[in-house]
Order: C-alpha cells, then structure tokens, then sequence
C-alpha cells in the first residue's frame, strides 16, 4: 500500500444517526484534495473520526496513514504518526500561553517520533520564525491560546500549529472561512509553503477563492456521508456555478 | 485545640499583654462554641465536626521561590516569631489593635484569647515593601497580624504557610489613600483558619490572590469594607482540592461608598473525595452609586468524588450599579482534551494542561511579573506533584 491516507467503505455513526455512510478516498503523497459538500454532509465527521475523536461508532470500513490502522490508535498516536487537523471552530484554552502550547506539543510529536527534543532557545527561534511568516506577532504567541483571539487569528494559528508540527497528512477544515482577502493569501501561502512531495494534505471548503491560491489536484464531491463525485479543480469552479442540487440527489437515491 | 480552656491555662503565662482581656475572649469563644453549620456564615464548613477528622497527611510540599522579588522575611513556628531578617516591623502589642468587644465570631475571639505573636507592620507614606511571611512545624499556632498602608505606599505581602498542624490567622489591614497591597496567601499544609479584614481608602487597591492546595482543612474569611470613591479590590482564589481536602473561601465585600470596584473569582480543581466552597456576598449601602462589583465561581471536576458548593450573593441598596454574579460547575472540556491531543499531548499531560490553564487564571489581575512567575511556578509544580502520578483521582 503506497497510498499515504487510504480510506475504504468507511461508516460512522453518532448514537443511531449513520453520519458516514460508507466512504472511500485515498490520497498519495505530495497531493492536494479538497472536498466540498453541503452543509450537514459530514464533512467535519470524518476530520474528526480520521483524528480519533471519541463518541463515534465505526460501523465497518478501515482508514490507513502511512499503512498503518487508525482505528485503534489515540489521538495522540496518529499525531505522531503525521496526522494533523486544523479545527472549523478552534478551542480557547484558558491559561496556557501560545508559546507554553506550542512547545509542549512539538516536544511530544518529537519525543513520540524517536527525535531529541527540542531546547527553549532554539524553539523560540523556530516558532517566531514560523509566526511571523504567518502574521502571527510576538504578543499573540505570549497570549493564552487562542483566548480573545479574533477569528481570523485564530484560524492563523491553526496553521502555525500546522507548519511547527510538519504533518504527514494534514487535514484544513473551513480554514479559509472568517478570514479576510489578505488573511486569506497569507494563510494560502502558509499552506503552499508546506507542500512538499511526502507530505499530502485535505482541503474541506465551500469556496473556490482558497483553491485559486492552493491549487488541488483532485477534488471531491461529499454528500449524505460519501464522495459521490470526483475529478479535477475544473469540478470546484463547476460547483461554484451549479451548486449541490444534482449531487444531493444522487446521493439520497443511490 | 479542641479544649480550648486547658490549652489557655497551659500557656497563659507565657502570653504578652493583658490575660484577663485574653481570658474574657476565651469566655466569649466557648459560649459560642466552634462553629457549625447552623451559622450561616459556616454553612459549608462545619469546623466543630471537621477538627474531629485525624490530621491528613499532606503531599509532597513544594517550596516557592520569591527570590526574584528579593523579600524582607519573618518566619514563625508553633506560633512564635523565629527569625526576621530586618523587616521593619514593630513590636507586637496583641490585644491592643483588636476590638474583642465587636467580635461576633468564634475562631476571631479564639485568636484574640490565645494569640502570641504576629506581625505588625506600618508602612509610611510611599513606602515600599516585599515581606515574607513563613509558617512552618506542627505545633498549633495563633497569629495575630496587623499592617497598615499609609498614603500611597505599596505593599507586596506574602503568607505562606507550610505549617501542617492547626493553625489560626488573623489579618488586619488597613490602606490609606492611594496605597496598594498586593497580598498572597498559599497554603499547602495543615488544618488553617484564616480570617482577614482590609479596610481600603480613596483610590487604595487590594489585589488579594489566594492558592490552596493542602490535603486538610482550609477555611478562608475575608471580609473586605470599600469606604471611599476610587477603592478597588481585586480577590482571586484557586484551590487544588485532592484526597478528602476541605476549602472554604468565604468573602463578604462591602461597598460602602460610591464609585467603588471589586472583581471576585474563585477556581476550584476538586479531585479524590475533596470539598469546595465559595461563599461570597457583595454588598452595596444605599448611597455607593455606579458600583460594579464583578463575582465568578468555577469548578472543575475531576471525578466523581468531590463536592462542590458555591454561593454567590449580591445585597444591593443603590440604584445604580453594575453588579453581577455567575457559577459554572463542570467537568474538564472533553473538546479541549479532544484538541491537545491532536496536538500529539498524552491524555494525563493534556489534563495536566487543562487544570493548570483553569488554576492559573487565578493571577490574571496581578500585574507584578516577578510575582506571577513565583507563582506560575509554584503551580506547576504543585500539580505536577499532586495530580502527575495519578494519585489524586
Ligand atoms: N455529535 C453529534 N450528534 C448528533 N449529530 C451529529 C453529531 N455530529 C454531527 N452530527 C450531524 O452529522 C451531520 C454532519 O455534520 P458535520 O459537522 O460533519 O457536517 P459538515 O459537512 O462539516 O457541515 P458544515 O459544512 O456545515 O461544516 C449533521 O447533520 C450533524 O448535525
Ligand atoms: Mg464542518
């Protein structure tokens, strides 16, 4: 299996609500894919089961990083197996700094890796280097995580995490929305900025304005649980004229 | 403790100032009786019951290092002064400070019969001072403390008690105008009463910051009286409550003039079979207009054992103020927990994370760097040691 994430028939539920209903994709390395969907498509369903989220029954189906199992892995483990998810709505951590943060999770991913953690100096150096590449100033690192950060700070933040961590696999959900027109580019940028020939990356968007400035190479049609289309960034501007309508349909009548 | 009266005849002799006064205290005190939770302002803690309880055994105490802040030390033990490392103080005249005729509380009248030591510091105007004070044995002490602020001085005051018997403490306080008291209280150890009284001036601040985290017993009076416009008092609590701790902070803040201030917050981590308790009253007098008295009390649960009670009050004779008052009780955000490890955090750490996080919100009023960081430190060692091994819960 050469596939860096393969997911195959994969079904989850909430309590008795089927929320997957049987998806499959697989990313090689070095792509882009986004995935659009409509609203309630279970999109964020699946960045969540992909990262070990509790409180979902997977039903049947497997999900494989790198060959390996997800399945009975903790979050933890599929973080350091290269697993990264930016949040749609990013979580403010009271009383834990930014900095404090960062540097733990890095030491973990490290640690967990087989790799020397890193010392305070030259953290400092990486992280302000990283931030500011990113907009993130010296006194938003300073600040509790996330606390009172605007939206669109904190969606650059999630990317921050992203570009400390260096994921094999990183999932982007809704990370265009809430940000301005310049958040946007640099965001993008931050994003282009990883694409590298081992590391594979997911898109979830409603927008094609993120896909002008990170260019996908498949693209994905979600619905009612599963992929139902697929094909290449001509299907995103195609969408963007057409909307959901026919494929919402297929997918409850199939 | 407990027998109050053989303890006094014990040690009268060697008690400076007046015995009879001591010994009409005394008289008061056991008519009272200790309090139980018939008194209102005891509901939670009924000490005559919990001083039956053997003493627990504390974990691992950790010292704190204020060296950064470069203090002025007084340190007392079985409640002697042992040592002070040129602090300035005066001399100890015991009852004379004290009004025993006003006190309506049992452990104040206690404190007042069997006192023998205890701080008395006068801070001229624009004075400055760092000044530690330490607890420390096993002994049973009564302290009796008196500071006061004079016009614009400023006062970082820090009472750390690692004292592991029973111990009961007595402040009081008074700030002149434009005087500011930042003032500390930790404890780690032992089975304390600690009342205190701060009476505040025009435009003086009290930033008063409490952290408990000892197995026994922690009882927490404050009663803080805003007698002039521009008064402001900051008072924020949090407590680590592991095995069968009991901690009580109980506040009453009293604006009694307008264009006063006060914030209140209390963060209570309750793990094993331990006991929380936040009572606070905000009271606003008739004429104290465009008051805002702000009141939080949260708890994070750590399991199923512990207990919490909180009680917020306001009382409010003015018309136009901005008062308000919240509770939040809860479990550590299963979201939160869900993010950090994403993050590649172990559960434990990411826990360990989380209740740091909730426990240091603690000093966001304080503004005293050195101090914060004495105190960030303080934390995150005592948590580590507490709750690292997966003992507490
Ligand atoms: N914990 C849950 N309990 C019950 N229903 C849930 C739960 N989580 C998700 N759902 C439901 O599953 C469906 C898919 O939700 P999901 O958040 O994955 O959608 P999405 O495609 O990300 O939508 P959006 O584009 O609005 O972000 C929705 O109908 C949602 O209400
Ligand atoms: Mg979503």
């Amino acid at each position: 299996m050469s596939s860096l994430l393969e997911i195959n028939n994969l079904q989850a539920s909430v309590g008795d609500k089927p929320i997957l209903k049987g998806l499959s994709l697989s990313i090689q390395p070095g792509e882009v894919h986004a995935i659009m969907g409509p609203n309630g498509s279970g999109k964020s369903t699946l960045s969540y089961v992909l990262s070990g989220k509790d409180g979902y029954d997977i039903g049947g189906g497997s999900m494989h990083l790198d060959g390996q199992d997800l399945a009975d892995m903790e979050p933890e483990e599929r973080a350091i197996a290269g697993m990264f998810l930016a949040f749609q709505y990013p979580l403010e951590i009271p009383g834990v700094t930014n900095m404090t943060f960062l540097k733990a999770s890095l030491n973990a991913v490290r640690r967990g890796r087989g790799e020397d953690e890193i010392d305070a100096a030259q953290f400092l150096r990486l992280a302000r280097e990283k931030a500011r590449a990113l907009g993130v100033d010296d006194e938003m690192l300073k600040r509790p995580l996330n606390v009172g950060f605007s939206g669109g700070e904190k969606k650059r933040n999630e990317i921050l995490q992203m570009a400390v961590l260096e994921p094999r696999l990183a999932i982007l959900d809704e990370t265009d929305s809430g940000l301005d027109i310049d958040a946007l580019k640099t965001v993008a940028e931050g994003v282009n900025a990883l694409r590298a020939p081992e590391r594979g990356m997911l898109l979830i968007t409603h927008y094609q304005r993120l896909l002008d400035f990170v260019k996908p190479d498949v693209v994905h049609v979600m619905a009612n649980g599963r992929i139902v289309k697929s094909g290449g960034p001509e299907l995103a501007l195609e969408l963007e004229a057409s909307g959901y309508a026919d494929y919402i349909d297929e997918a409850v009548h199939a | 403790m407990l027998d109050a009266a053989s303890y006094f005849e014990q040690v009268k002799q060697a008690l400076p100032g007046d015995v009879e006064a001591r010994a009409q205290a005394l008289h008061k005190a056991e008519a009272l009786g200790l309090p139980t939770r018939r008194l209102e302002h005891w509901h939670y803690t009924d000490l005559a019951r919990l001083l039956k309880k053997p003493t627990q055994e504390n974990a691992a105490l950790v010292a704190t290092d204020f060296s950064a802040l470069n203090p002025s030390e007084v340190r007392f033990e079985g409640g002697v002064m042992q040592a002070s490392d040129d602090a300035g103080l005066a001399d100890w005249p015991a009852l004379s400070l004290t009004g025993a005729e006003d006190a309506s509380d049992a452990m104040v009248l206690y404190n007042q019969a069997l006192a023998q030591a205890g701080v008395v510091l006068e801070l001229p105007e624009g004075g400055q001072k760092t000044l530690l004070v330490t607890t420390q044995g096993s002994a049973p002490q009564h302290l009796s403390h008196h500071t006061s602020l004079a016009r614009g001085a400023e006062l970082i005051l820090i009472d750390d008690n690692m004292a592991s018997g029973y111990s009961n403490v007595a402040w009081d306080i008074e700030l002149a105008e434009d005087s500011k008291l930042t003032f500390v209280h930790l404890q780690q150890a032992g089975r304390q009463v600690a009342t205190s009284t701060v009476r505040l001036a025009e435009n003086a601040t009290l930033t008063r910051l409490n952290l408990l985290s000892g197995q026994d017993i922690a009882r927490h009076a404050g009663t803080i009286a805003l007698q002039a416009a521009g008064a402001r008092a900051e008072l924020h609590s949090a407590i680590l409550g592991t095995d069968a701790a009991h901690n009580d902070v109980t506040y009453v803040i009293d604006h009694q003039a307008a264009d006063t201030q006060s914030n209140t917050t209390s963060y209570h981590a309750l793990a094993g079979q331990a006991r929380g308790v936040f009572q606070g009253k905000v009271i606003v007098q008739r004429d104290a207009q465009r008051v805002d008295a702000q009141m939080q009390a949260r708890a994070m649960m750590l399991s199923d054992g512990p207990e919490m009670d909180a009680k917020p009050e306001l009382e409010i004779y003015a018309d136009d103020v901005q008062c308000a008052h919240g509770t939040a009780i809860g479990e550590i955000d299963a979201d939160a927990l869900f993010f950090l490890r994403t993050r590649g955090l172990d559960e434990a750490t990411a826990r360990q994370f989380l209740i740091t996080g909730f426990i240091e919100q603690v000093l966001d009023a304080c503004d005293h760097e050195p101090l914060v960081a004495s105190l960030r430190a303080h934390i995150e060692t005592k948590i580590a040691t507490v709750l690292g091994q997966g003992s507490a819960s």
